[in-house]
């Protein structure tokens, strides 16, 4: 029991180029780097764009000056659950922190290009996907985004 | 790639007839594809099959002969993936693991072919000689969709079997496919794809570039009658009203039909004037003593029921049969051996008899109410219903630490909660499987409970019946609720697939119902025979006094029962409804022992009682001797707890 406790939760790491979110493990390494663990470079899973780790001071530095700002957002990009009932859309991605609930859409079809309708918001979410309808609930929702079609 | 070397599989067994390794068959696929329905046809075993995914939690094993060999079938849970995250994925990798030699038939949904090729490409993997089946053709056909299965064939290298399982069609053709099957080749990578940060988008990649050659579809315009339903079961309104439909057409299905009418009909006419007269006379000419019976009027009224208070009256008849109580004739002293014959009367026929208790309310009064409820079950399950209602009451399992697939269980519970104790496996993690237990055995009564208790319903008020169901249900969310705080950890996500809804097959929905039945039967006649003779000799040794007053400070201290009734908290141990069953005697049998506010206070008890020993030999086969401990240490002084509670404060709410 308190093994579980002392776990600390994954790391989750922003690429600043795409916006993917991944966790530190899932980083590739470049082939044939002489740097090897001292590389302070993380690369991005999805674009391959490097870019150093953030430290904790410069955490620390961000979110004093950066406290309450958020990015301005991309309007074409919408979380599943900005959506209206009916409406048709495509999936970009799943922006999960957690790779379990990644793979679990994803072995229902829910992958990006694939196509979604919502079928209903209340009070579960249902979407379709091809053949398959799919009960969810809204904080999964919150972390498919989609392009409306 | 040809396989040259997987031949021993299937050939080399032949030389050696005699040799304990029989060929093995596989059945893998995605949950609720139809891969027991396919078991059935193959081997001609039942295994209970549904239209909600997670059925099977154990494996099923057959043999079936094709082309004059023996071939051992195994039928395994649904999987998505091959990562075991619960129970029943962990049950499939092992016995994929366990049987390396075994041919693997993978069953699909023709509609979900991208999900089943998903899975194709991960048992790949293994190297096995597969064969892929195709099955609900007729379901595509429906949704406008087409699949080349010569061309899938040909991509995946295996044979591709088109089915309709339940019909039977397709099933021959794969037993000739057995032999052709053959370990997939599949091009390495797609060429120029881009490289994919995970495994499971590499393959996801790989699956939709065979799809887009395979698989084409024309949607219909209109959305079929069976789909609006599925809809209007989860709208927020409208689905309530359905809800409310389903549970008005159960309750007065099992309620009153099963309960009221045909419970009647069984105990009073069949047992009350055929079988214990017939059983008294029988026993009474083979071993005489000299005795006579009492005779008790009986009233019978066979009715179609309306309402709780109101029915049909078909036909009603009055009639005097004899009793199993008894008088000794006044002159006779009793010898030896006519103590030995009345003994074993008494044990055949008497008060606590095997025939005339045990018996006849396992039979009588158990069975009508548990067969009515699982015909209602099996067809709800049948029909897609189930996981709608997932989806309607997620947000309230939610606050119990619980997502709505527990509702599975927990519906079944209101069946039997051993069985249902079993399916918690479909949920995913531990904190989820051992709260959901928890609800089962404390709050939720099982049929046969609830047959007796709407019995004792009739002699209180509507106003403590309602405050009854109101109690039960606060109960069930505080204590959940506090389970919930308690564990700790997170639920897991609430990802559902929703099947489509079919019309129940009635000849799945009879046979199912069969097979429940006879599963509950094996488990509770012995129990009640078992229960019947702890209680007949402890009436012969006197005991039932003693515990009476031992039991008195609790019984008649704290629940303000008469004392009379502990023997029915004794038994309740063993079955409470077997233990309901005595207050229901003490309640509105001749005698009128207990007040309406005592009656109440009974109910409250013995409904948070843990159902039934098998239930508590489940929870520690499931969840380990330790939980097994803890959650009969805390139901019993709950249950007492909350039963005084009743008694001392229903007053303050006029009951």
């Amino acid at each position: 029991m308190e093994s579980k406790l002392k776990v600390s939760a994954p790391q989750f790491l922003h690429c600043p180029l795409c916006g993917f979110e991944f966790e530190k493990q899932e980083t590739p390494c470049q082939h044939g780097c002489p740097l090897g663990r001292f590389c302070k470079l993380v690369c991005c899973p999805n674009c391959r764009y490097e870019f150093p780790e953030k430290t904790q001071g410069l955490n620390v530095l961000q979110r004093l000056f950066h406290r309450g700002r958020k990015p301005a957002p991309d309007r074409t990009l919408l979380g599943l659950h900005e959506l209206e009932e009916g409406e048709h859309s495509e999936l970009v991605c799943l922006n999960s922190s957690r790779a379990s609930r990644r793979n679990a859409l994803a072995v229902y079809g829910l992958t990006p290009g694939s196509r979604l309708i919502l079928q209903q918001k209340r009070p579960t979410f249902v979407v379709r996907v091809g053949e398959t309808e799919l009960a969810l609930e809204i904080e999964i929702a919150r972390e498919i985004l989609v392009r409306r079609v | 790639m040809p396989m040259p070397c997987h031949e021993n599989n299937a050939v080399s067994t032949a030389g050696r007839k005699t040799a304990t390794t029989q060929p093995m068959l596989v059945l893998v696929g995605n949950p609720n594809v139809g891969k027991s329905v396919l078991f059935n046809k193959l081997t001609g075993k039942f295994v209970i099959i549904s239209n909600y995914p997670g059925t099977t939690v154990e494996i099923a094993r057959g043999g079936t002969f094709i082309d004059d060999k023996e071939f051992t079938v195994l039928d395994t849970p649904g999987v998505n993936e091959f990562a075991p995250r619960t129970e029943d994925a962990r049950v499939t990798c092992d016995v994929l693991r366990d049987y390396p030699e075994a041919t693997v038939v993978q069953v699909a949904d023709a509609k979900n072919l991208r999900r089943a090729l998903l899975l194709t490409l991960q048992l790949a993997e293994l190297r096995r000689p597969m064969v892929l089946v195709l099955n609900l053709m007729d379901e595509l056909d429906k949704c406008g969709g087409r699949i080349d299965v010569r061309k899938l064939s040909e991509i995946l290298g295996v044979p591709v079997v088109p089915t309709i399982a339940i019909a039977g069609t397709g099933v021959h053709l794969l037993q000739q496919a057995i032999g052709r099957a053959r370990i997939p080749s599949l091009p390495s990578d797609a060429p120029g794809s881009r490289p994919c940060p995970t495994e499971i988008e590499a393959q996801l990649a790989r699956a939709n570039a065979i799809l887009a050659q395979v698989y084409t579809i024309t949607q219909p315009r209109h959305a079929s009658f069976a789909q609006k339903l599925g809809w209007w079961a989860t709208h927020p309104i409208k689905g309530l009203a359905l809800a409310a439909l389903v549970l008005y057409f159960t309750f007065w299905f099992v309620g009153l039909l099963g309960a009221g009418t045909a419970v009647g009909f069984f105990e009073k006419v069949v047992f009350g004037r055929y079988i214990n007269p017939w059983a008294i006379q029988v026993v009474d000419i083979v071993l005489p003593f000299p005795h006579t019976h009492d005779t008790q009027e009986s009233h019978y009224n066979l009715e179609i029921p309306l309402s709780p208070t109101y029915g049909i009256s078909i036909w009603e008849n009055t009639q005097i049969v004899s009793a199993p109580t008894y008088s000794l004739a006044p002159s006779a002293t009793l010898g030896g051996w006519t103590q030995v014959r009345r003994l074993a009367h008494d044990f055949l026929v008497g008060e606590y008899g095997v025939i005339t208790m045990a018996l006849s309310y396992s039979l009588a009064i158990v069975l009508p109410i548990v067969t009515t409820f699982f015909l209602v079950f099996s067809v709800l399950e049948d029909s897609g219903y189930l996981s709608r209602l997932a989806v309607m009451l997620n947000r309230l399992f939610r606050g119990m630490g619980l997502n709505g697939k527990a509702v599975l269980p927990m519906v079944l519970g209101l069946g039997c909660d051993t069985m249902a104790t079993m399916t918690t496996r479909i949920l995913e993690t531990r904190k989820e499987r051992v709260i959901t237990t928890l609800l089962l055995a404390l709050a939720v009564p099982c049929s046969a409970q609830l047959g007796v208790l709407m019995a004792m319903m009739a002699s209180i008020s509507i106003r403590a019946v309602v405050f009854w169901i109101i109690l039960m249900v606060l109960i069930s969310f505080i204590i959940g609720w506090l389970a919930a705080k308690l564990y700790g950890g997170e639920t897991s996500d609430f990802i559902l697939e929703l099947p489509p809804m079919r019309q129940p097959h009635l000849g799945n929905v009879v046979a199912k119902t069969f097979a429940r039945l006879e599963w509950y039967l094996k488990e509770v006649i012995p129990l009640f025979v078992l229960g019947t003779m702890v209680l007949f000799i402890l009436d012969k040794l006197r005991v039932l006094d003693k515990i009476a007053r031992f039991g008195e400070p609790l019984v008649t201290g704290w629940l303000g029962l008469p004392r009379e009734t502990a023997s029915a908290f004794l038994i309740g141990f063993l079955r409470r409804d077997y233990g309901a069953v005595f207050l229901l005697d003490a309640a509105t049998g001749p005698k009128h022992l207990l007040t309406p506010h005592q009656v109440l206070v009974a109910m409250v008890t013995l409904t948070l009682f843990m159902p039934c020993i098998a239930t508590l030999f489940m929870i520690s086969r499931e969840l380990g001797k330790k939980t097994a401990f803890w959650i009969t240490m805390f139901i019993f002084p709950f249950a007492f707890f909350v039963g005084g509670l009743v008694n001392h404060l229903g007053g303050l709410f006029g009951i």
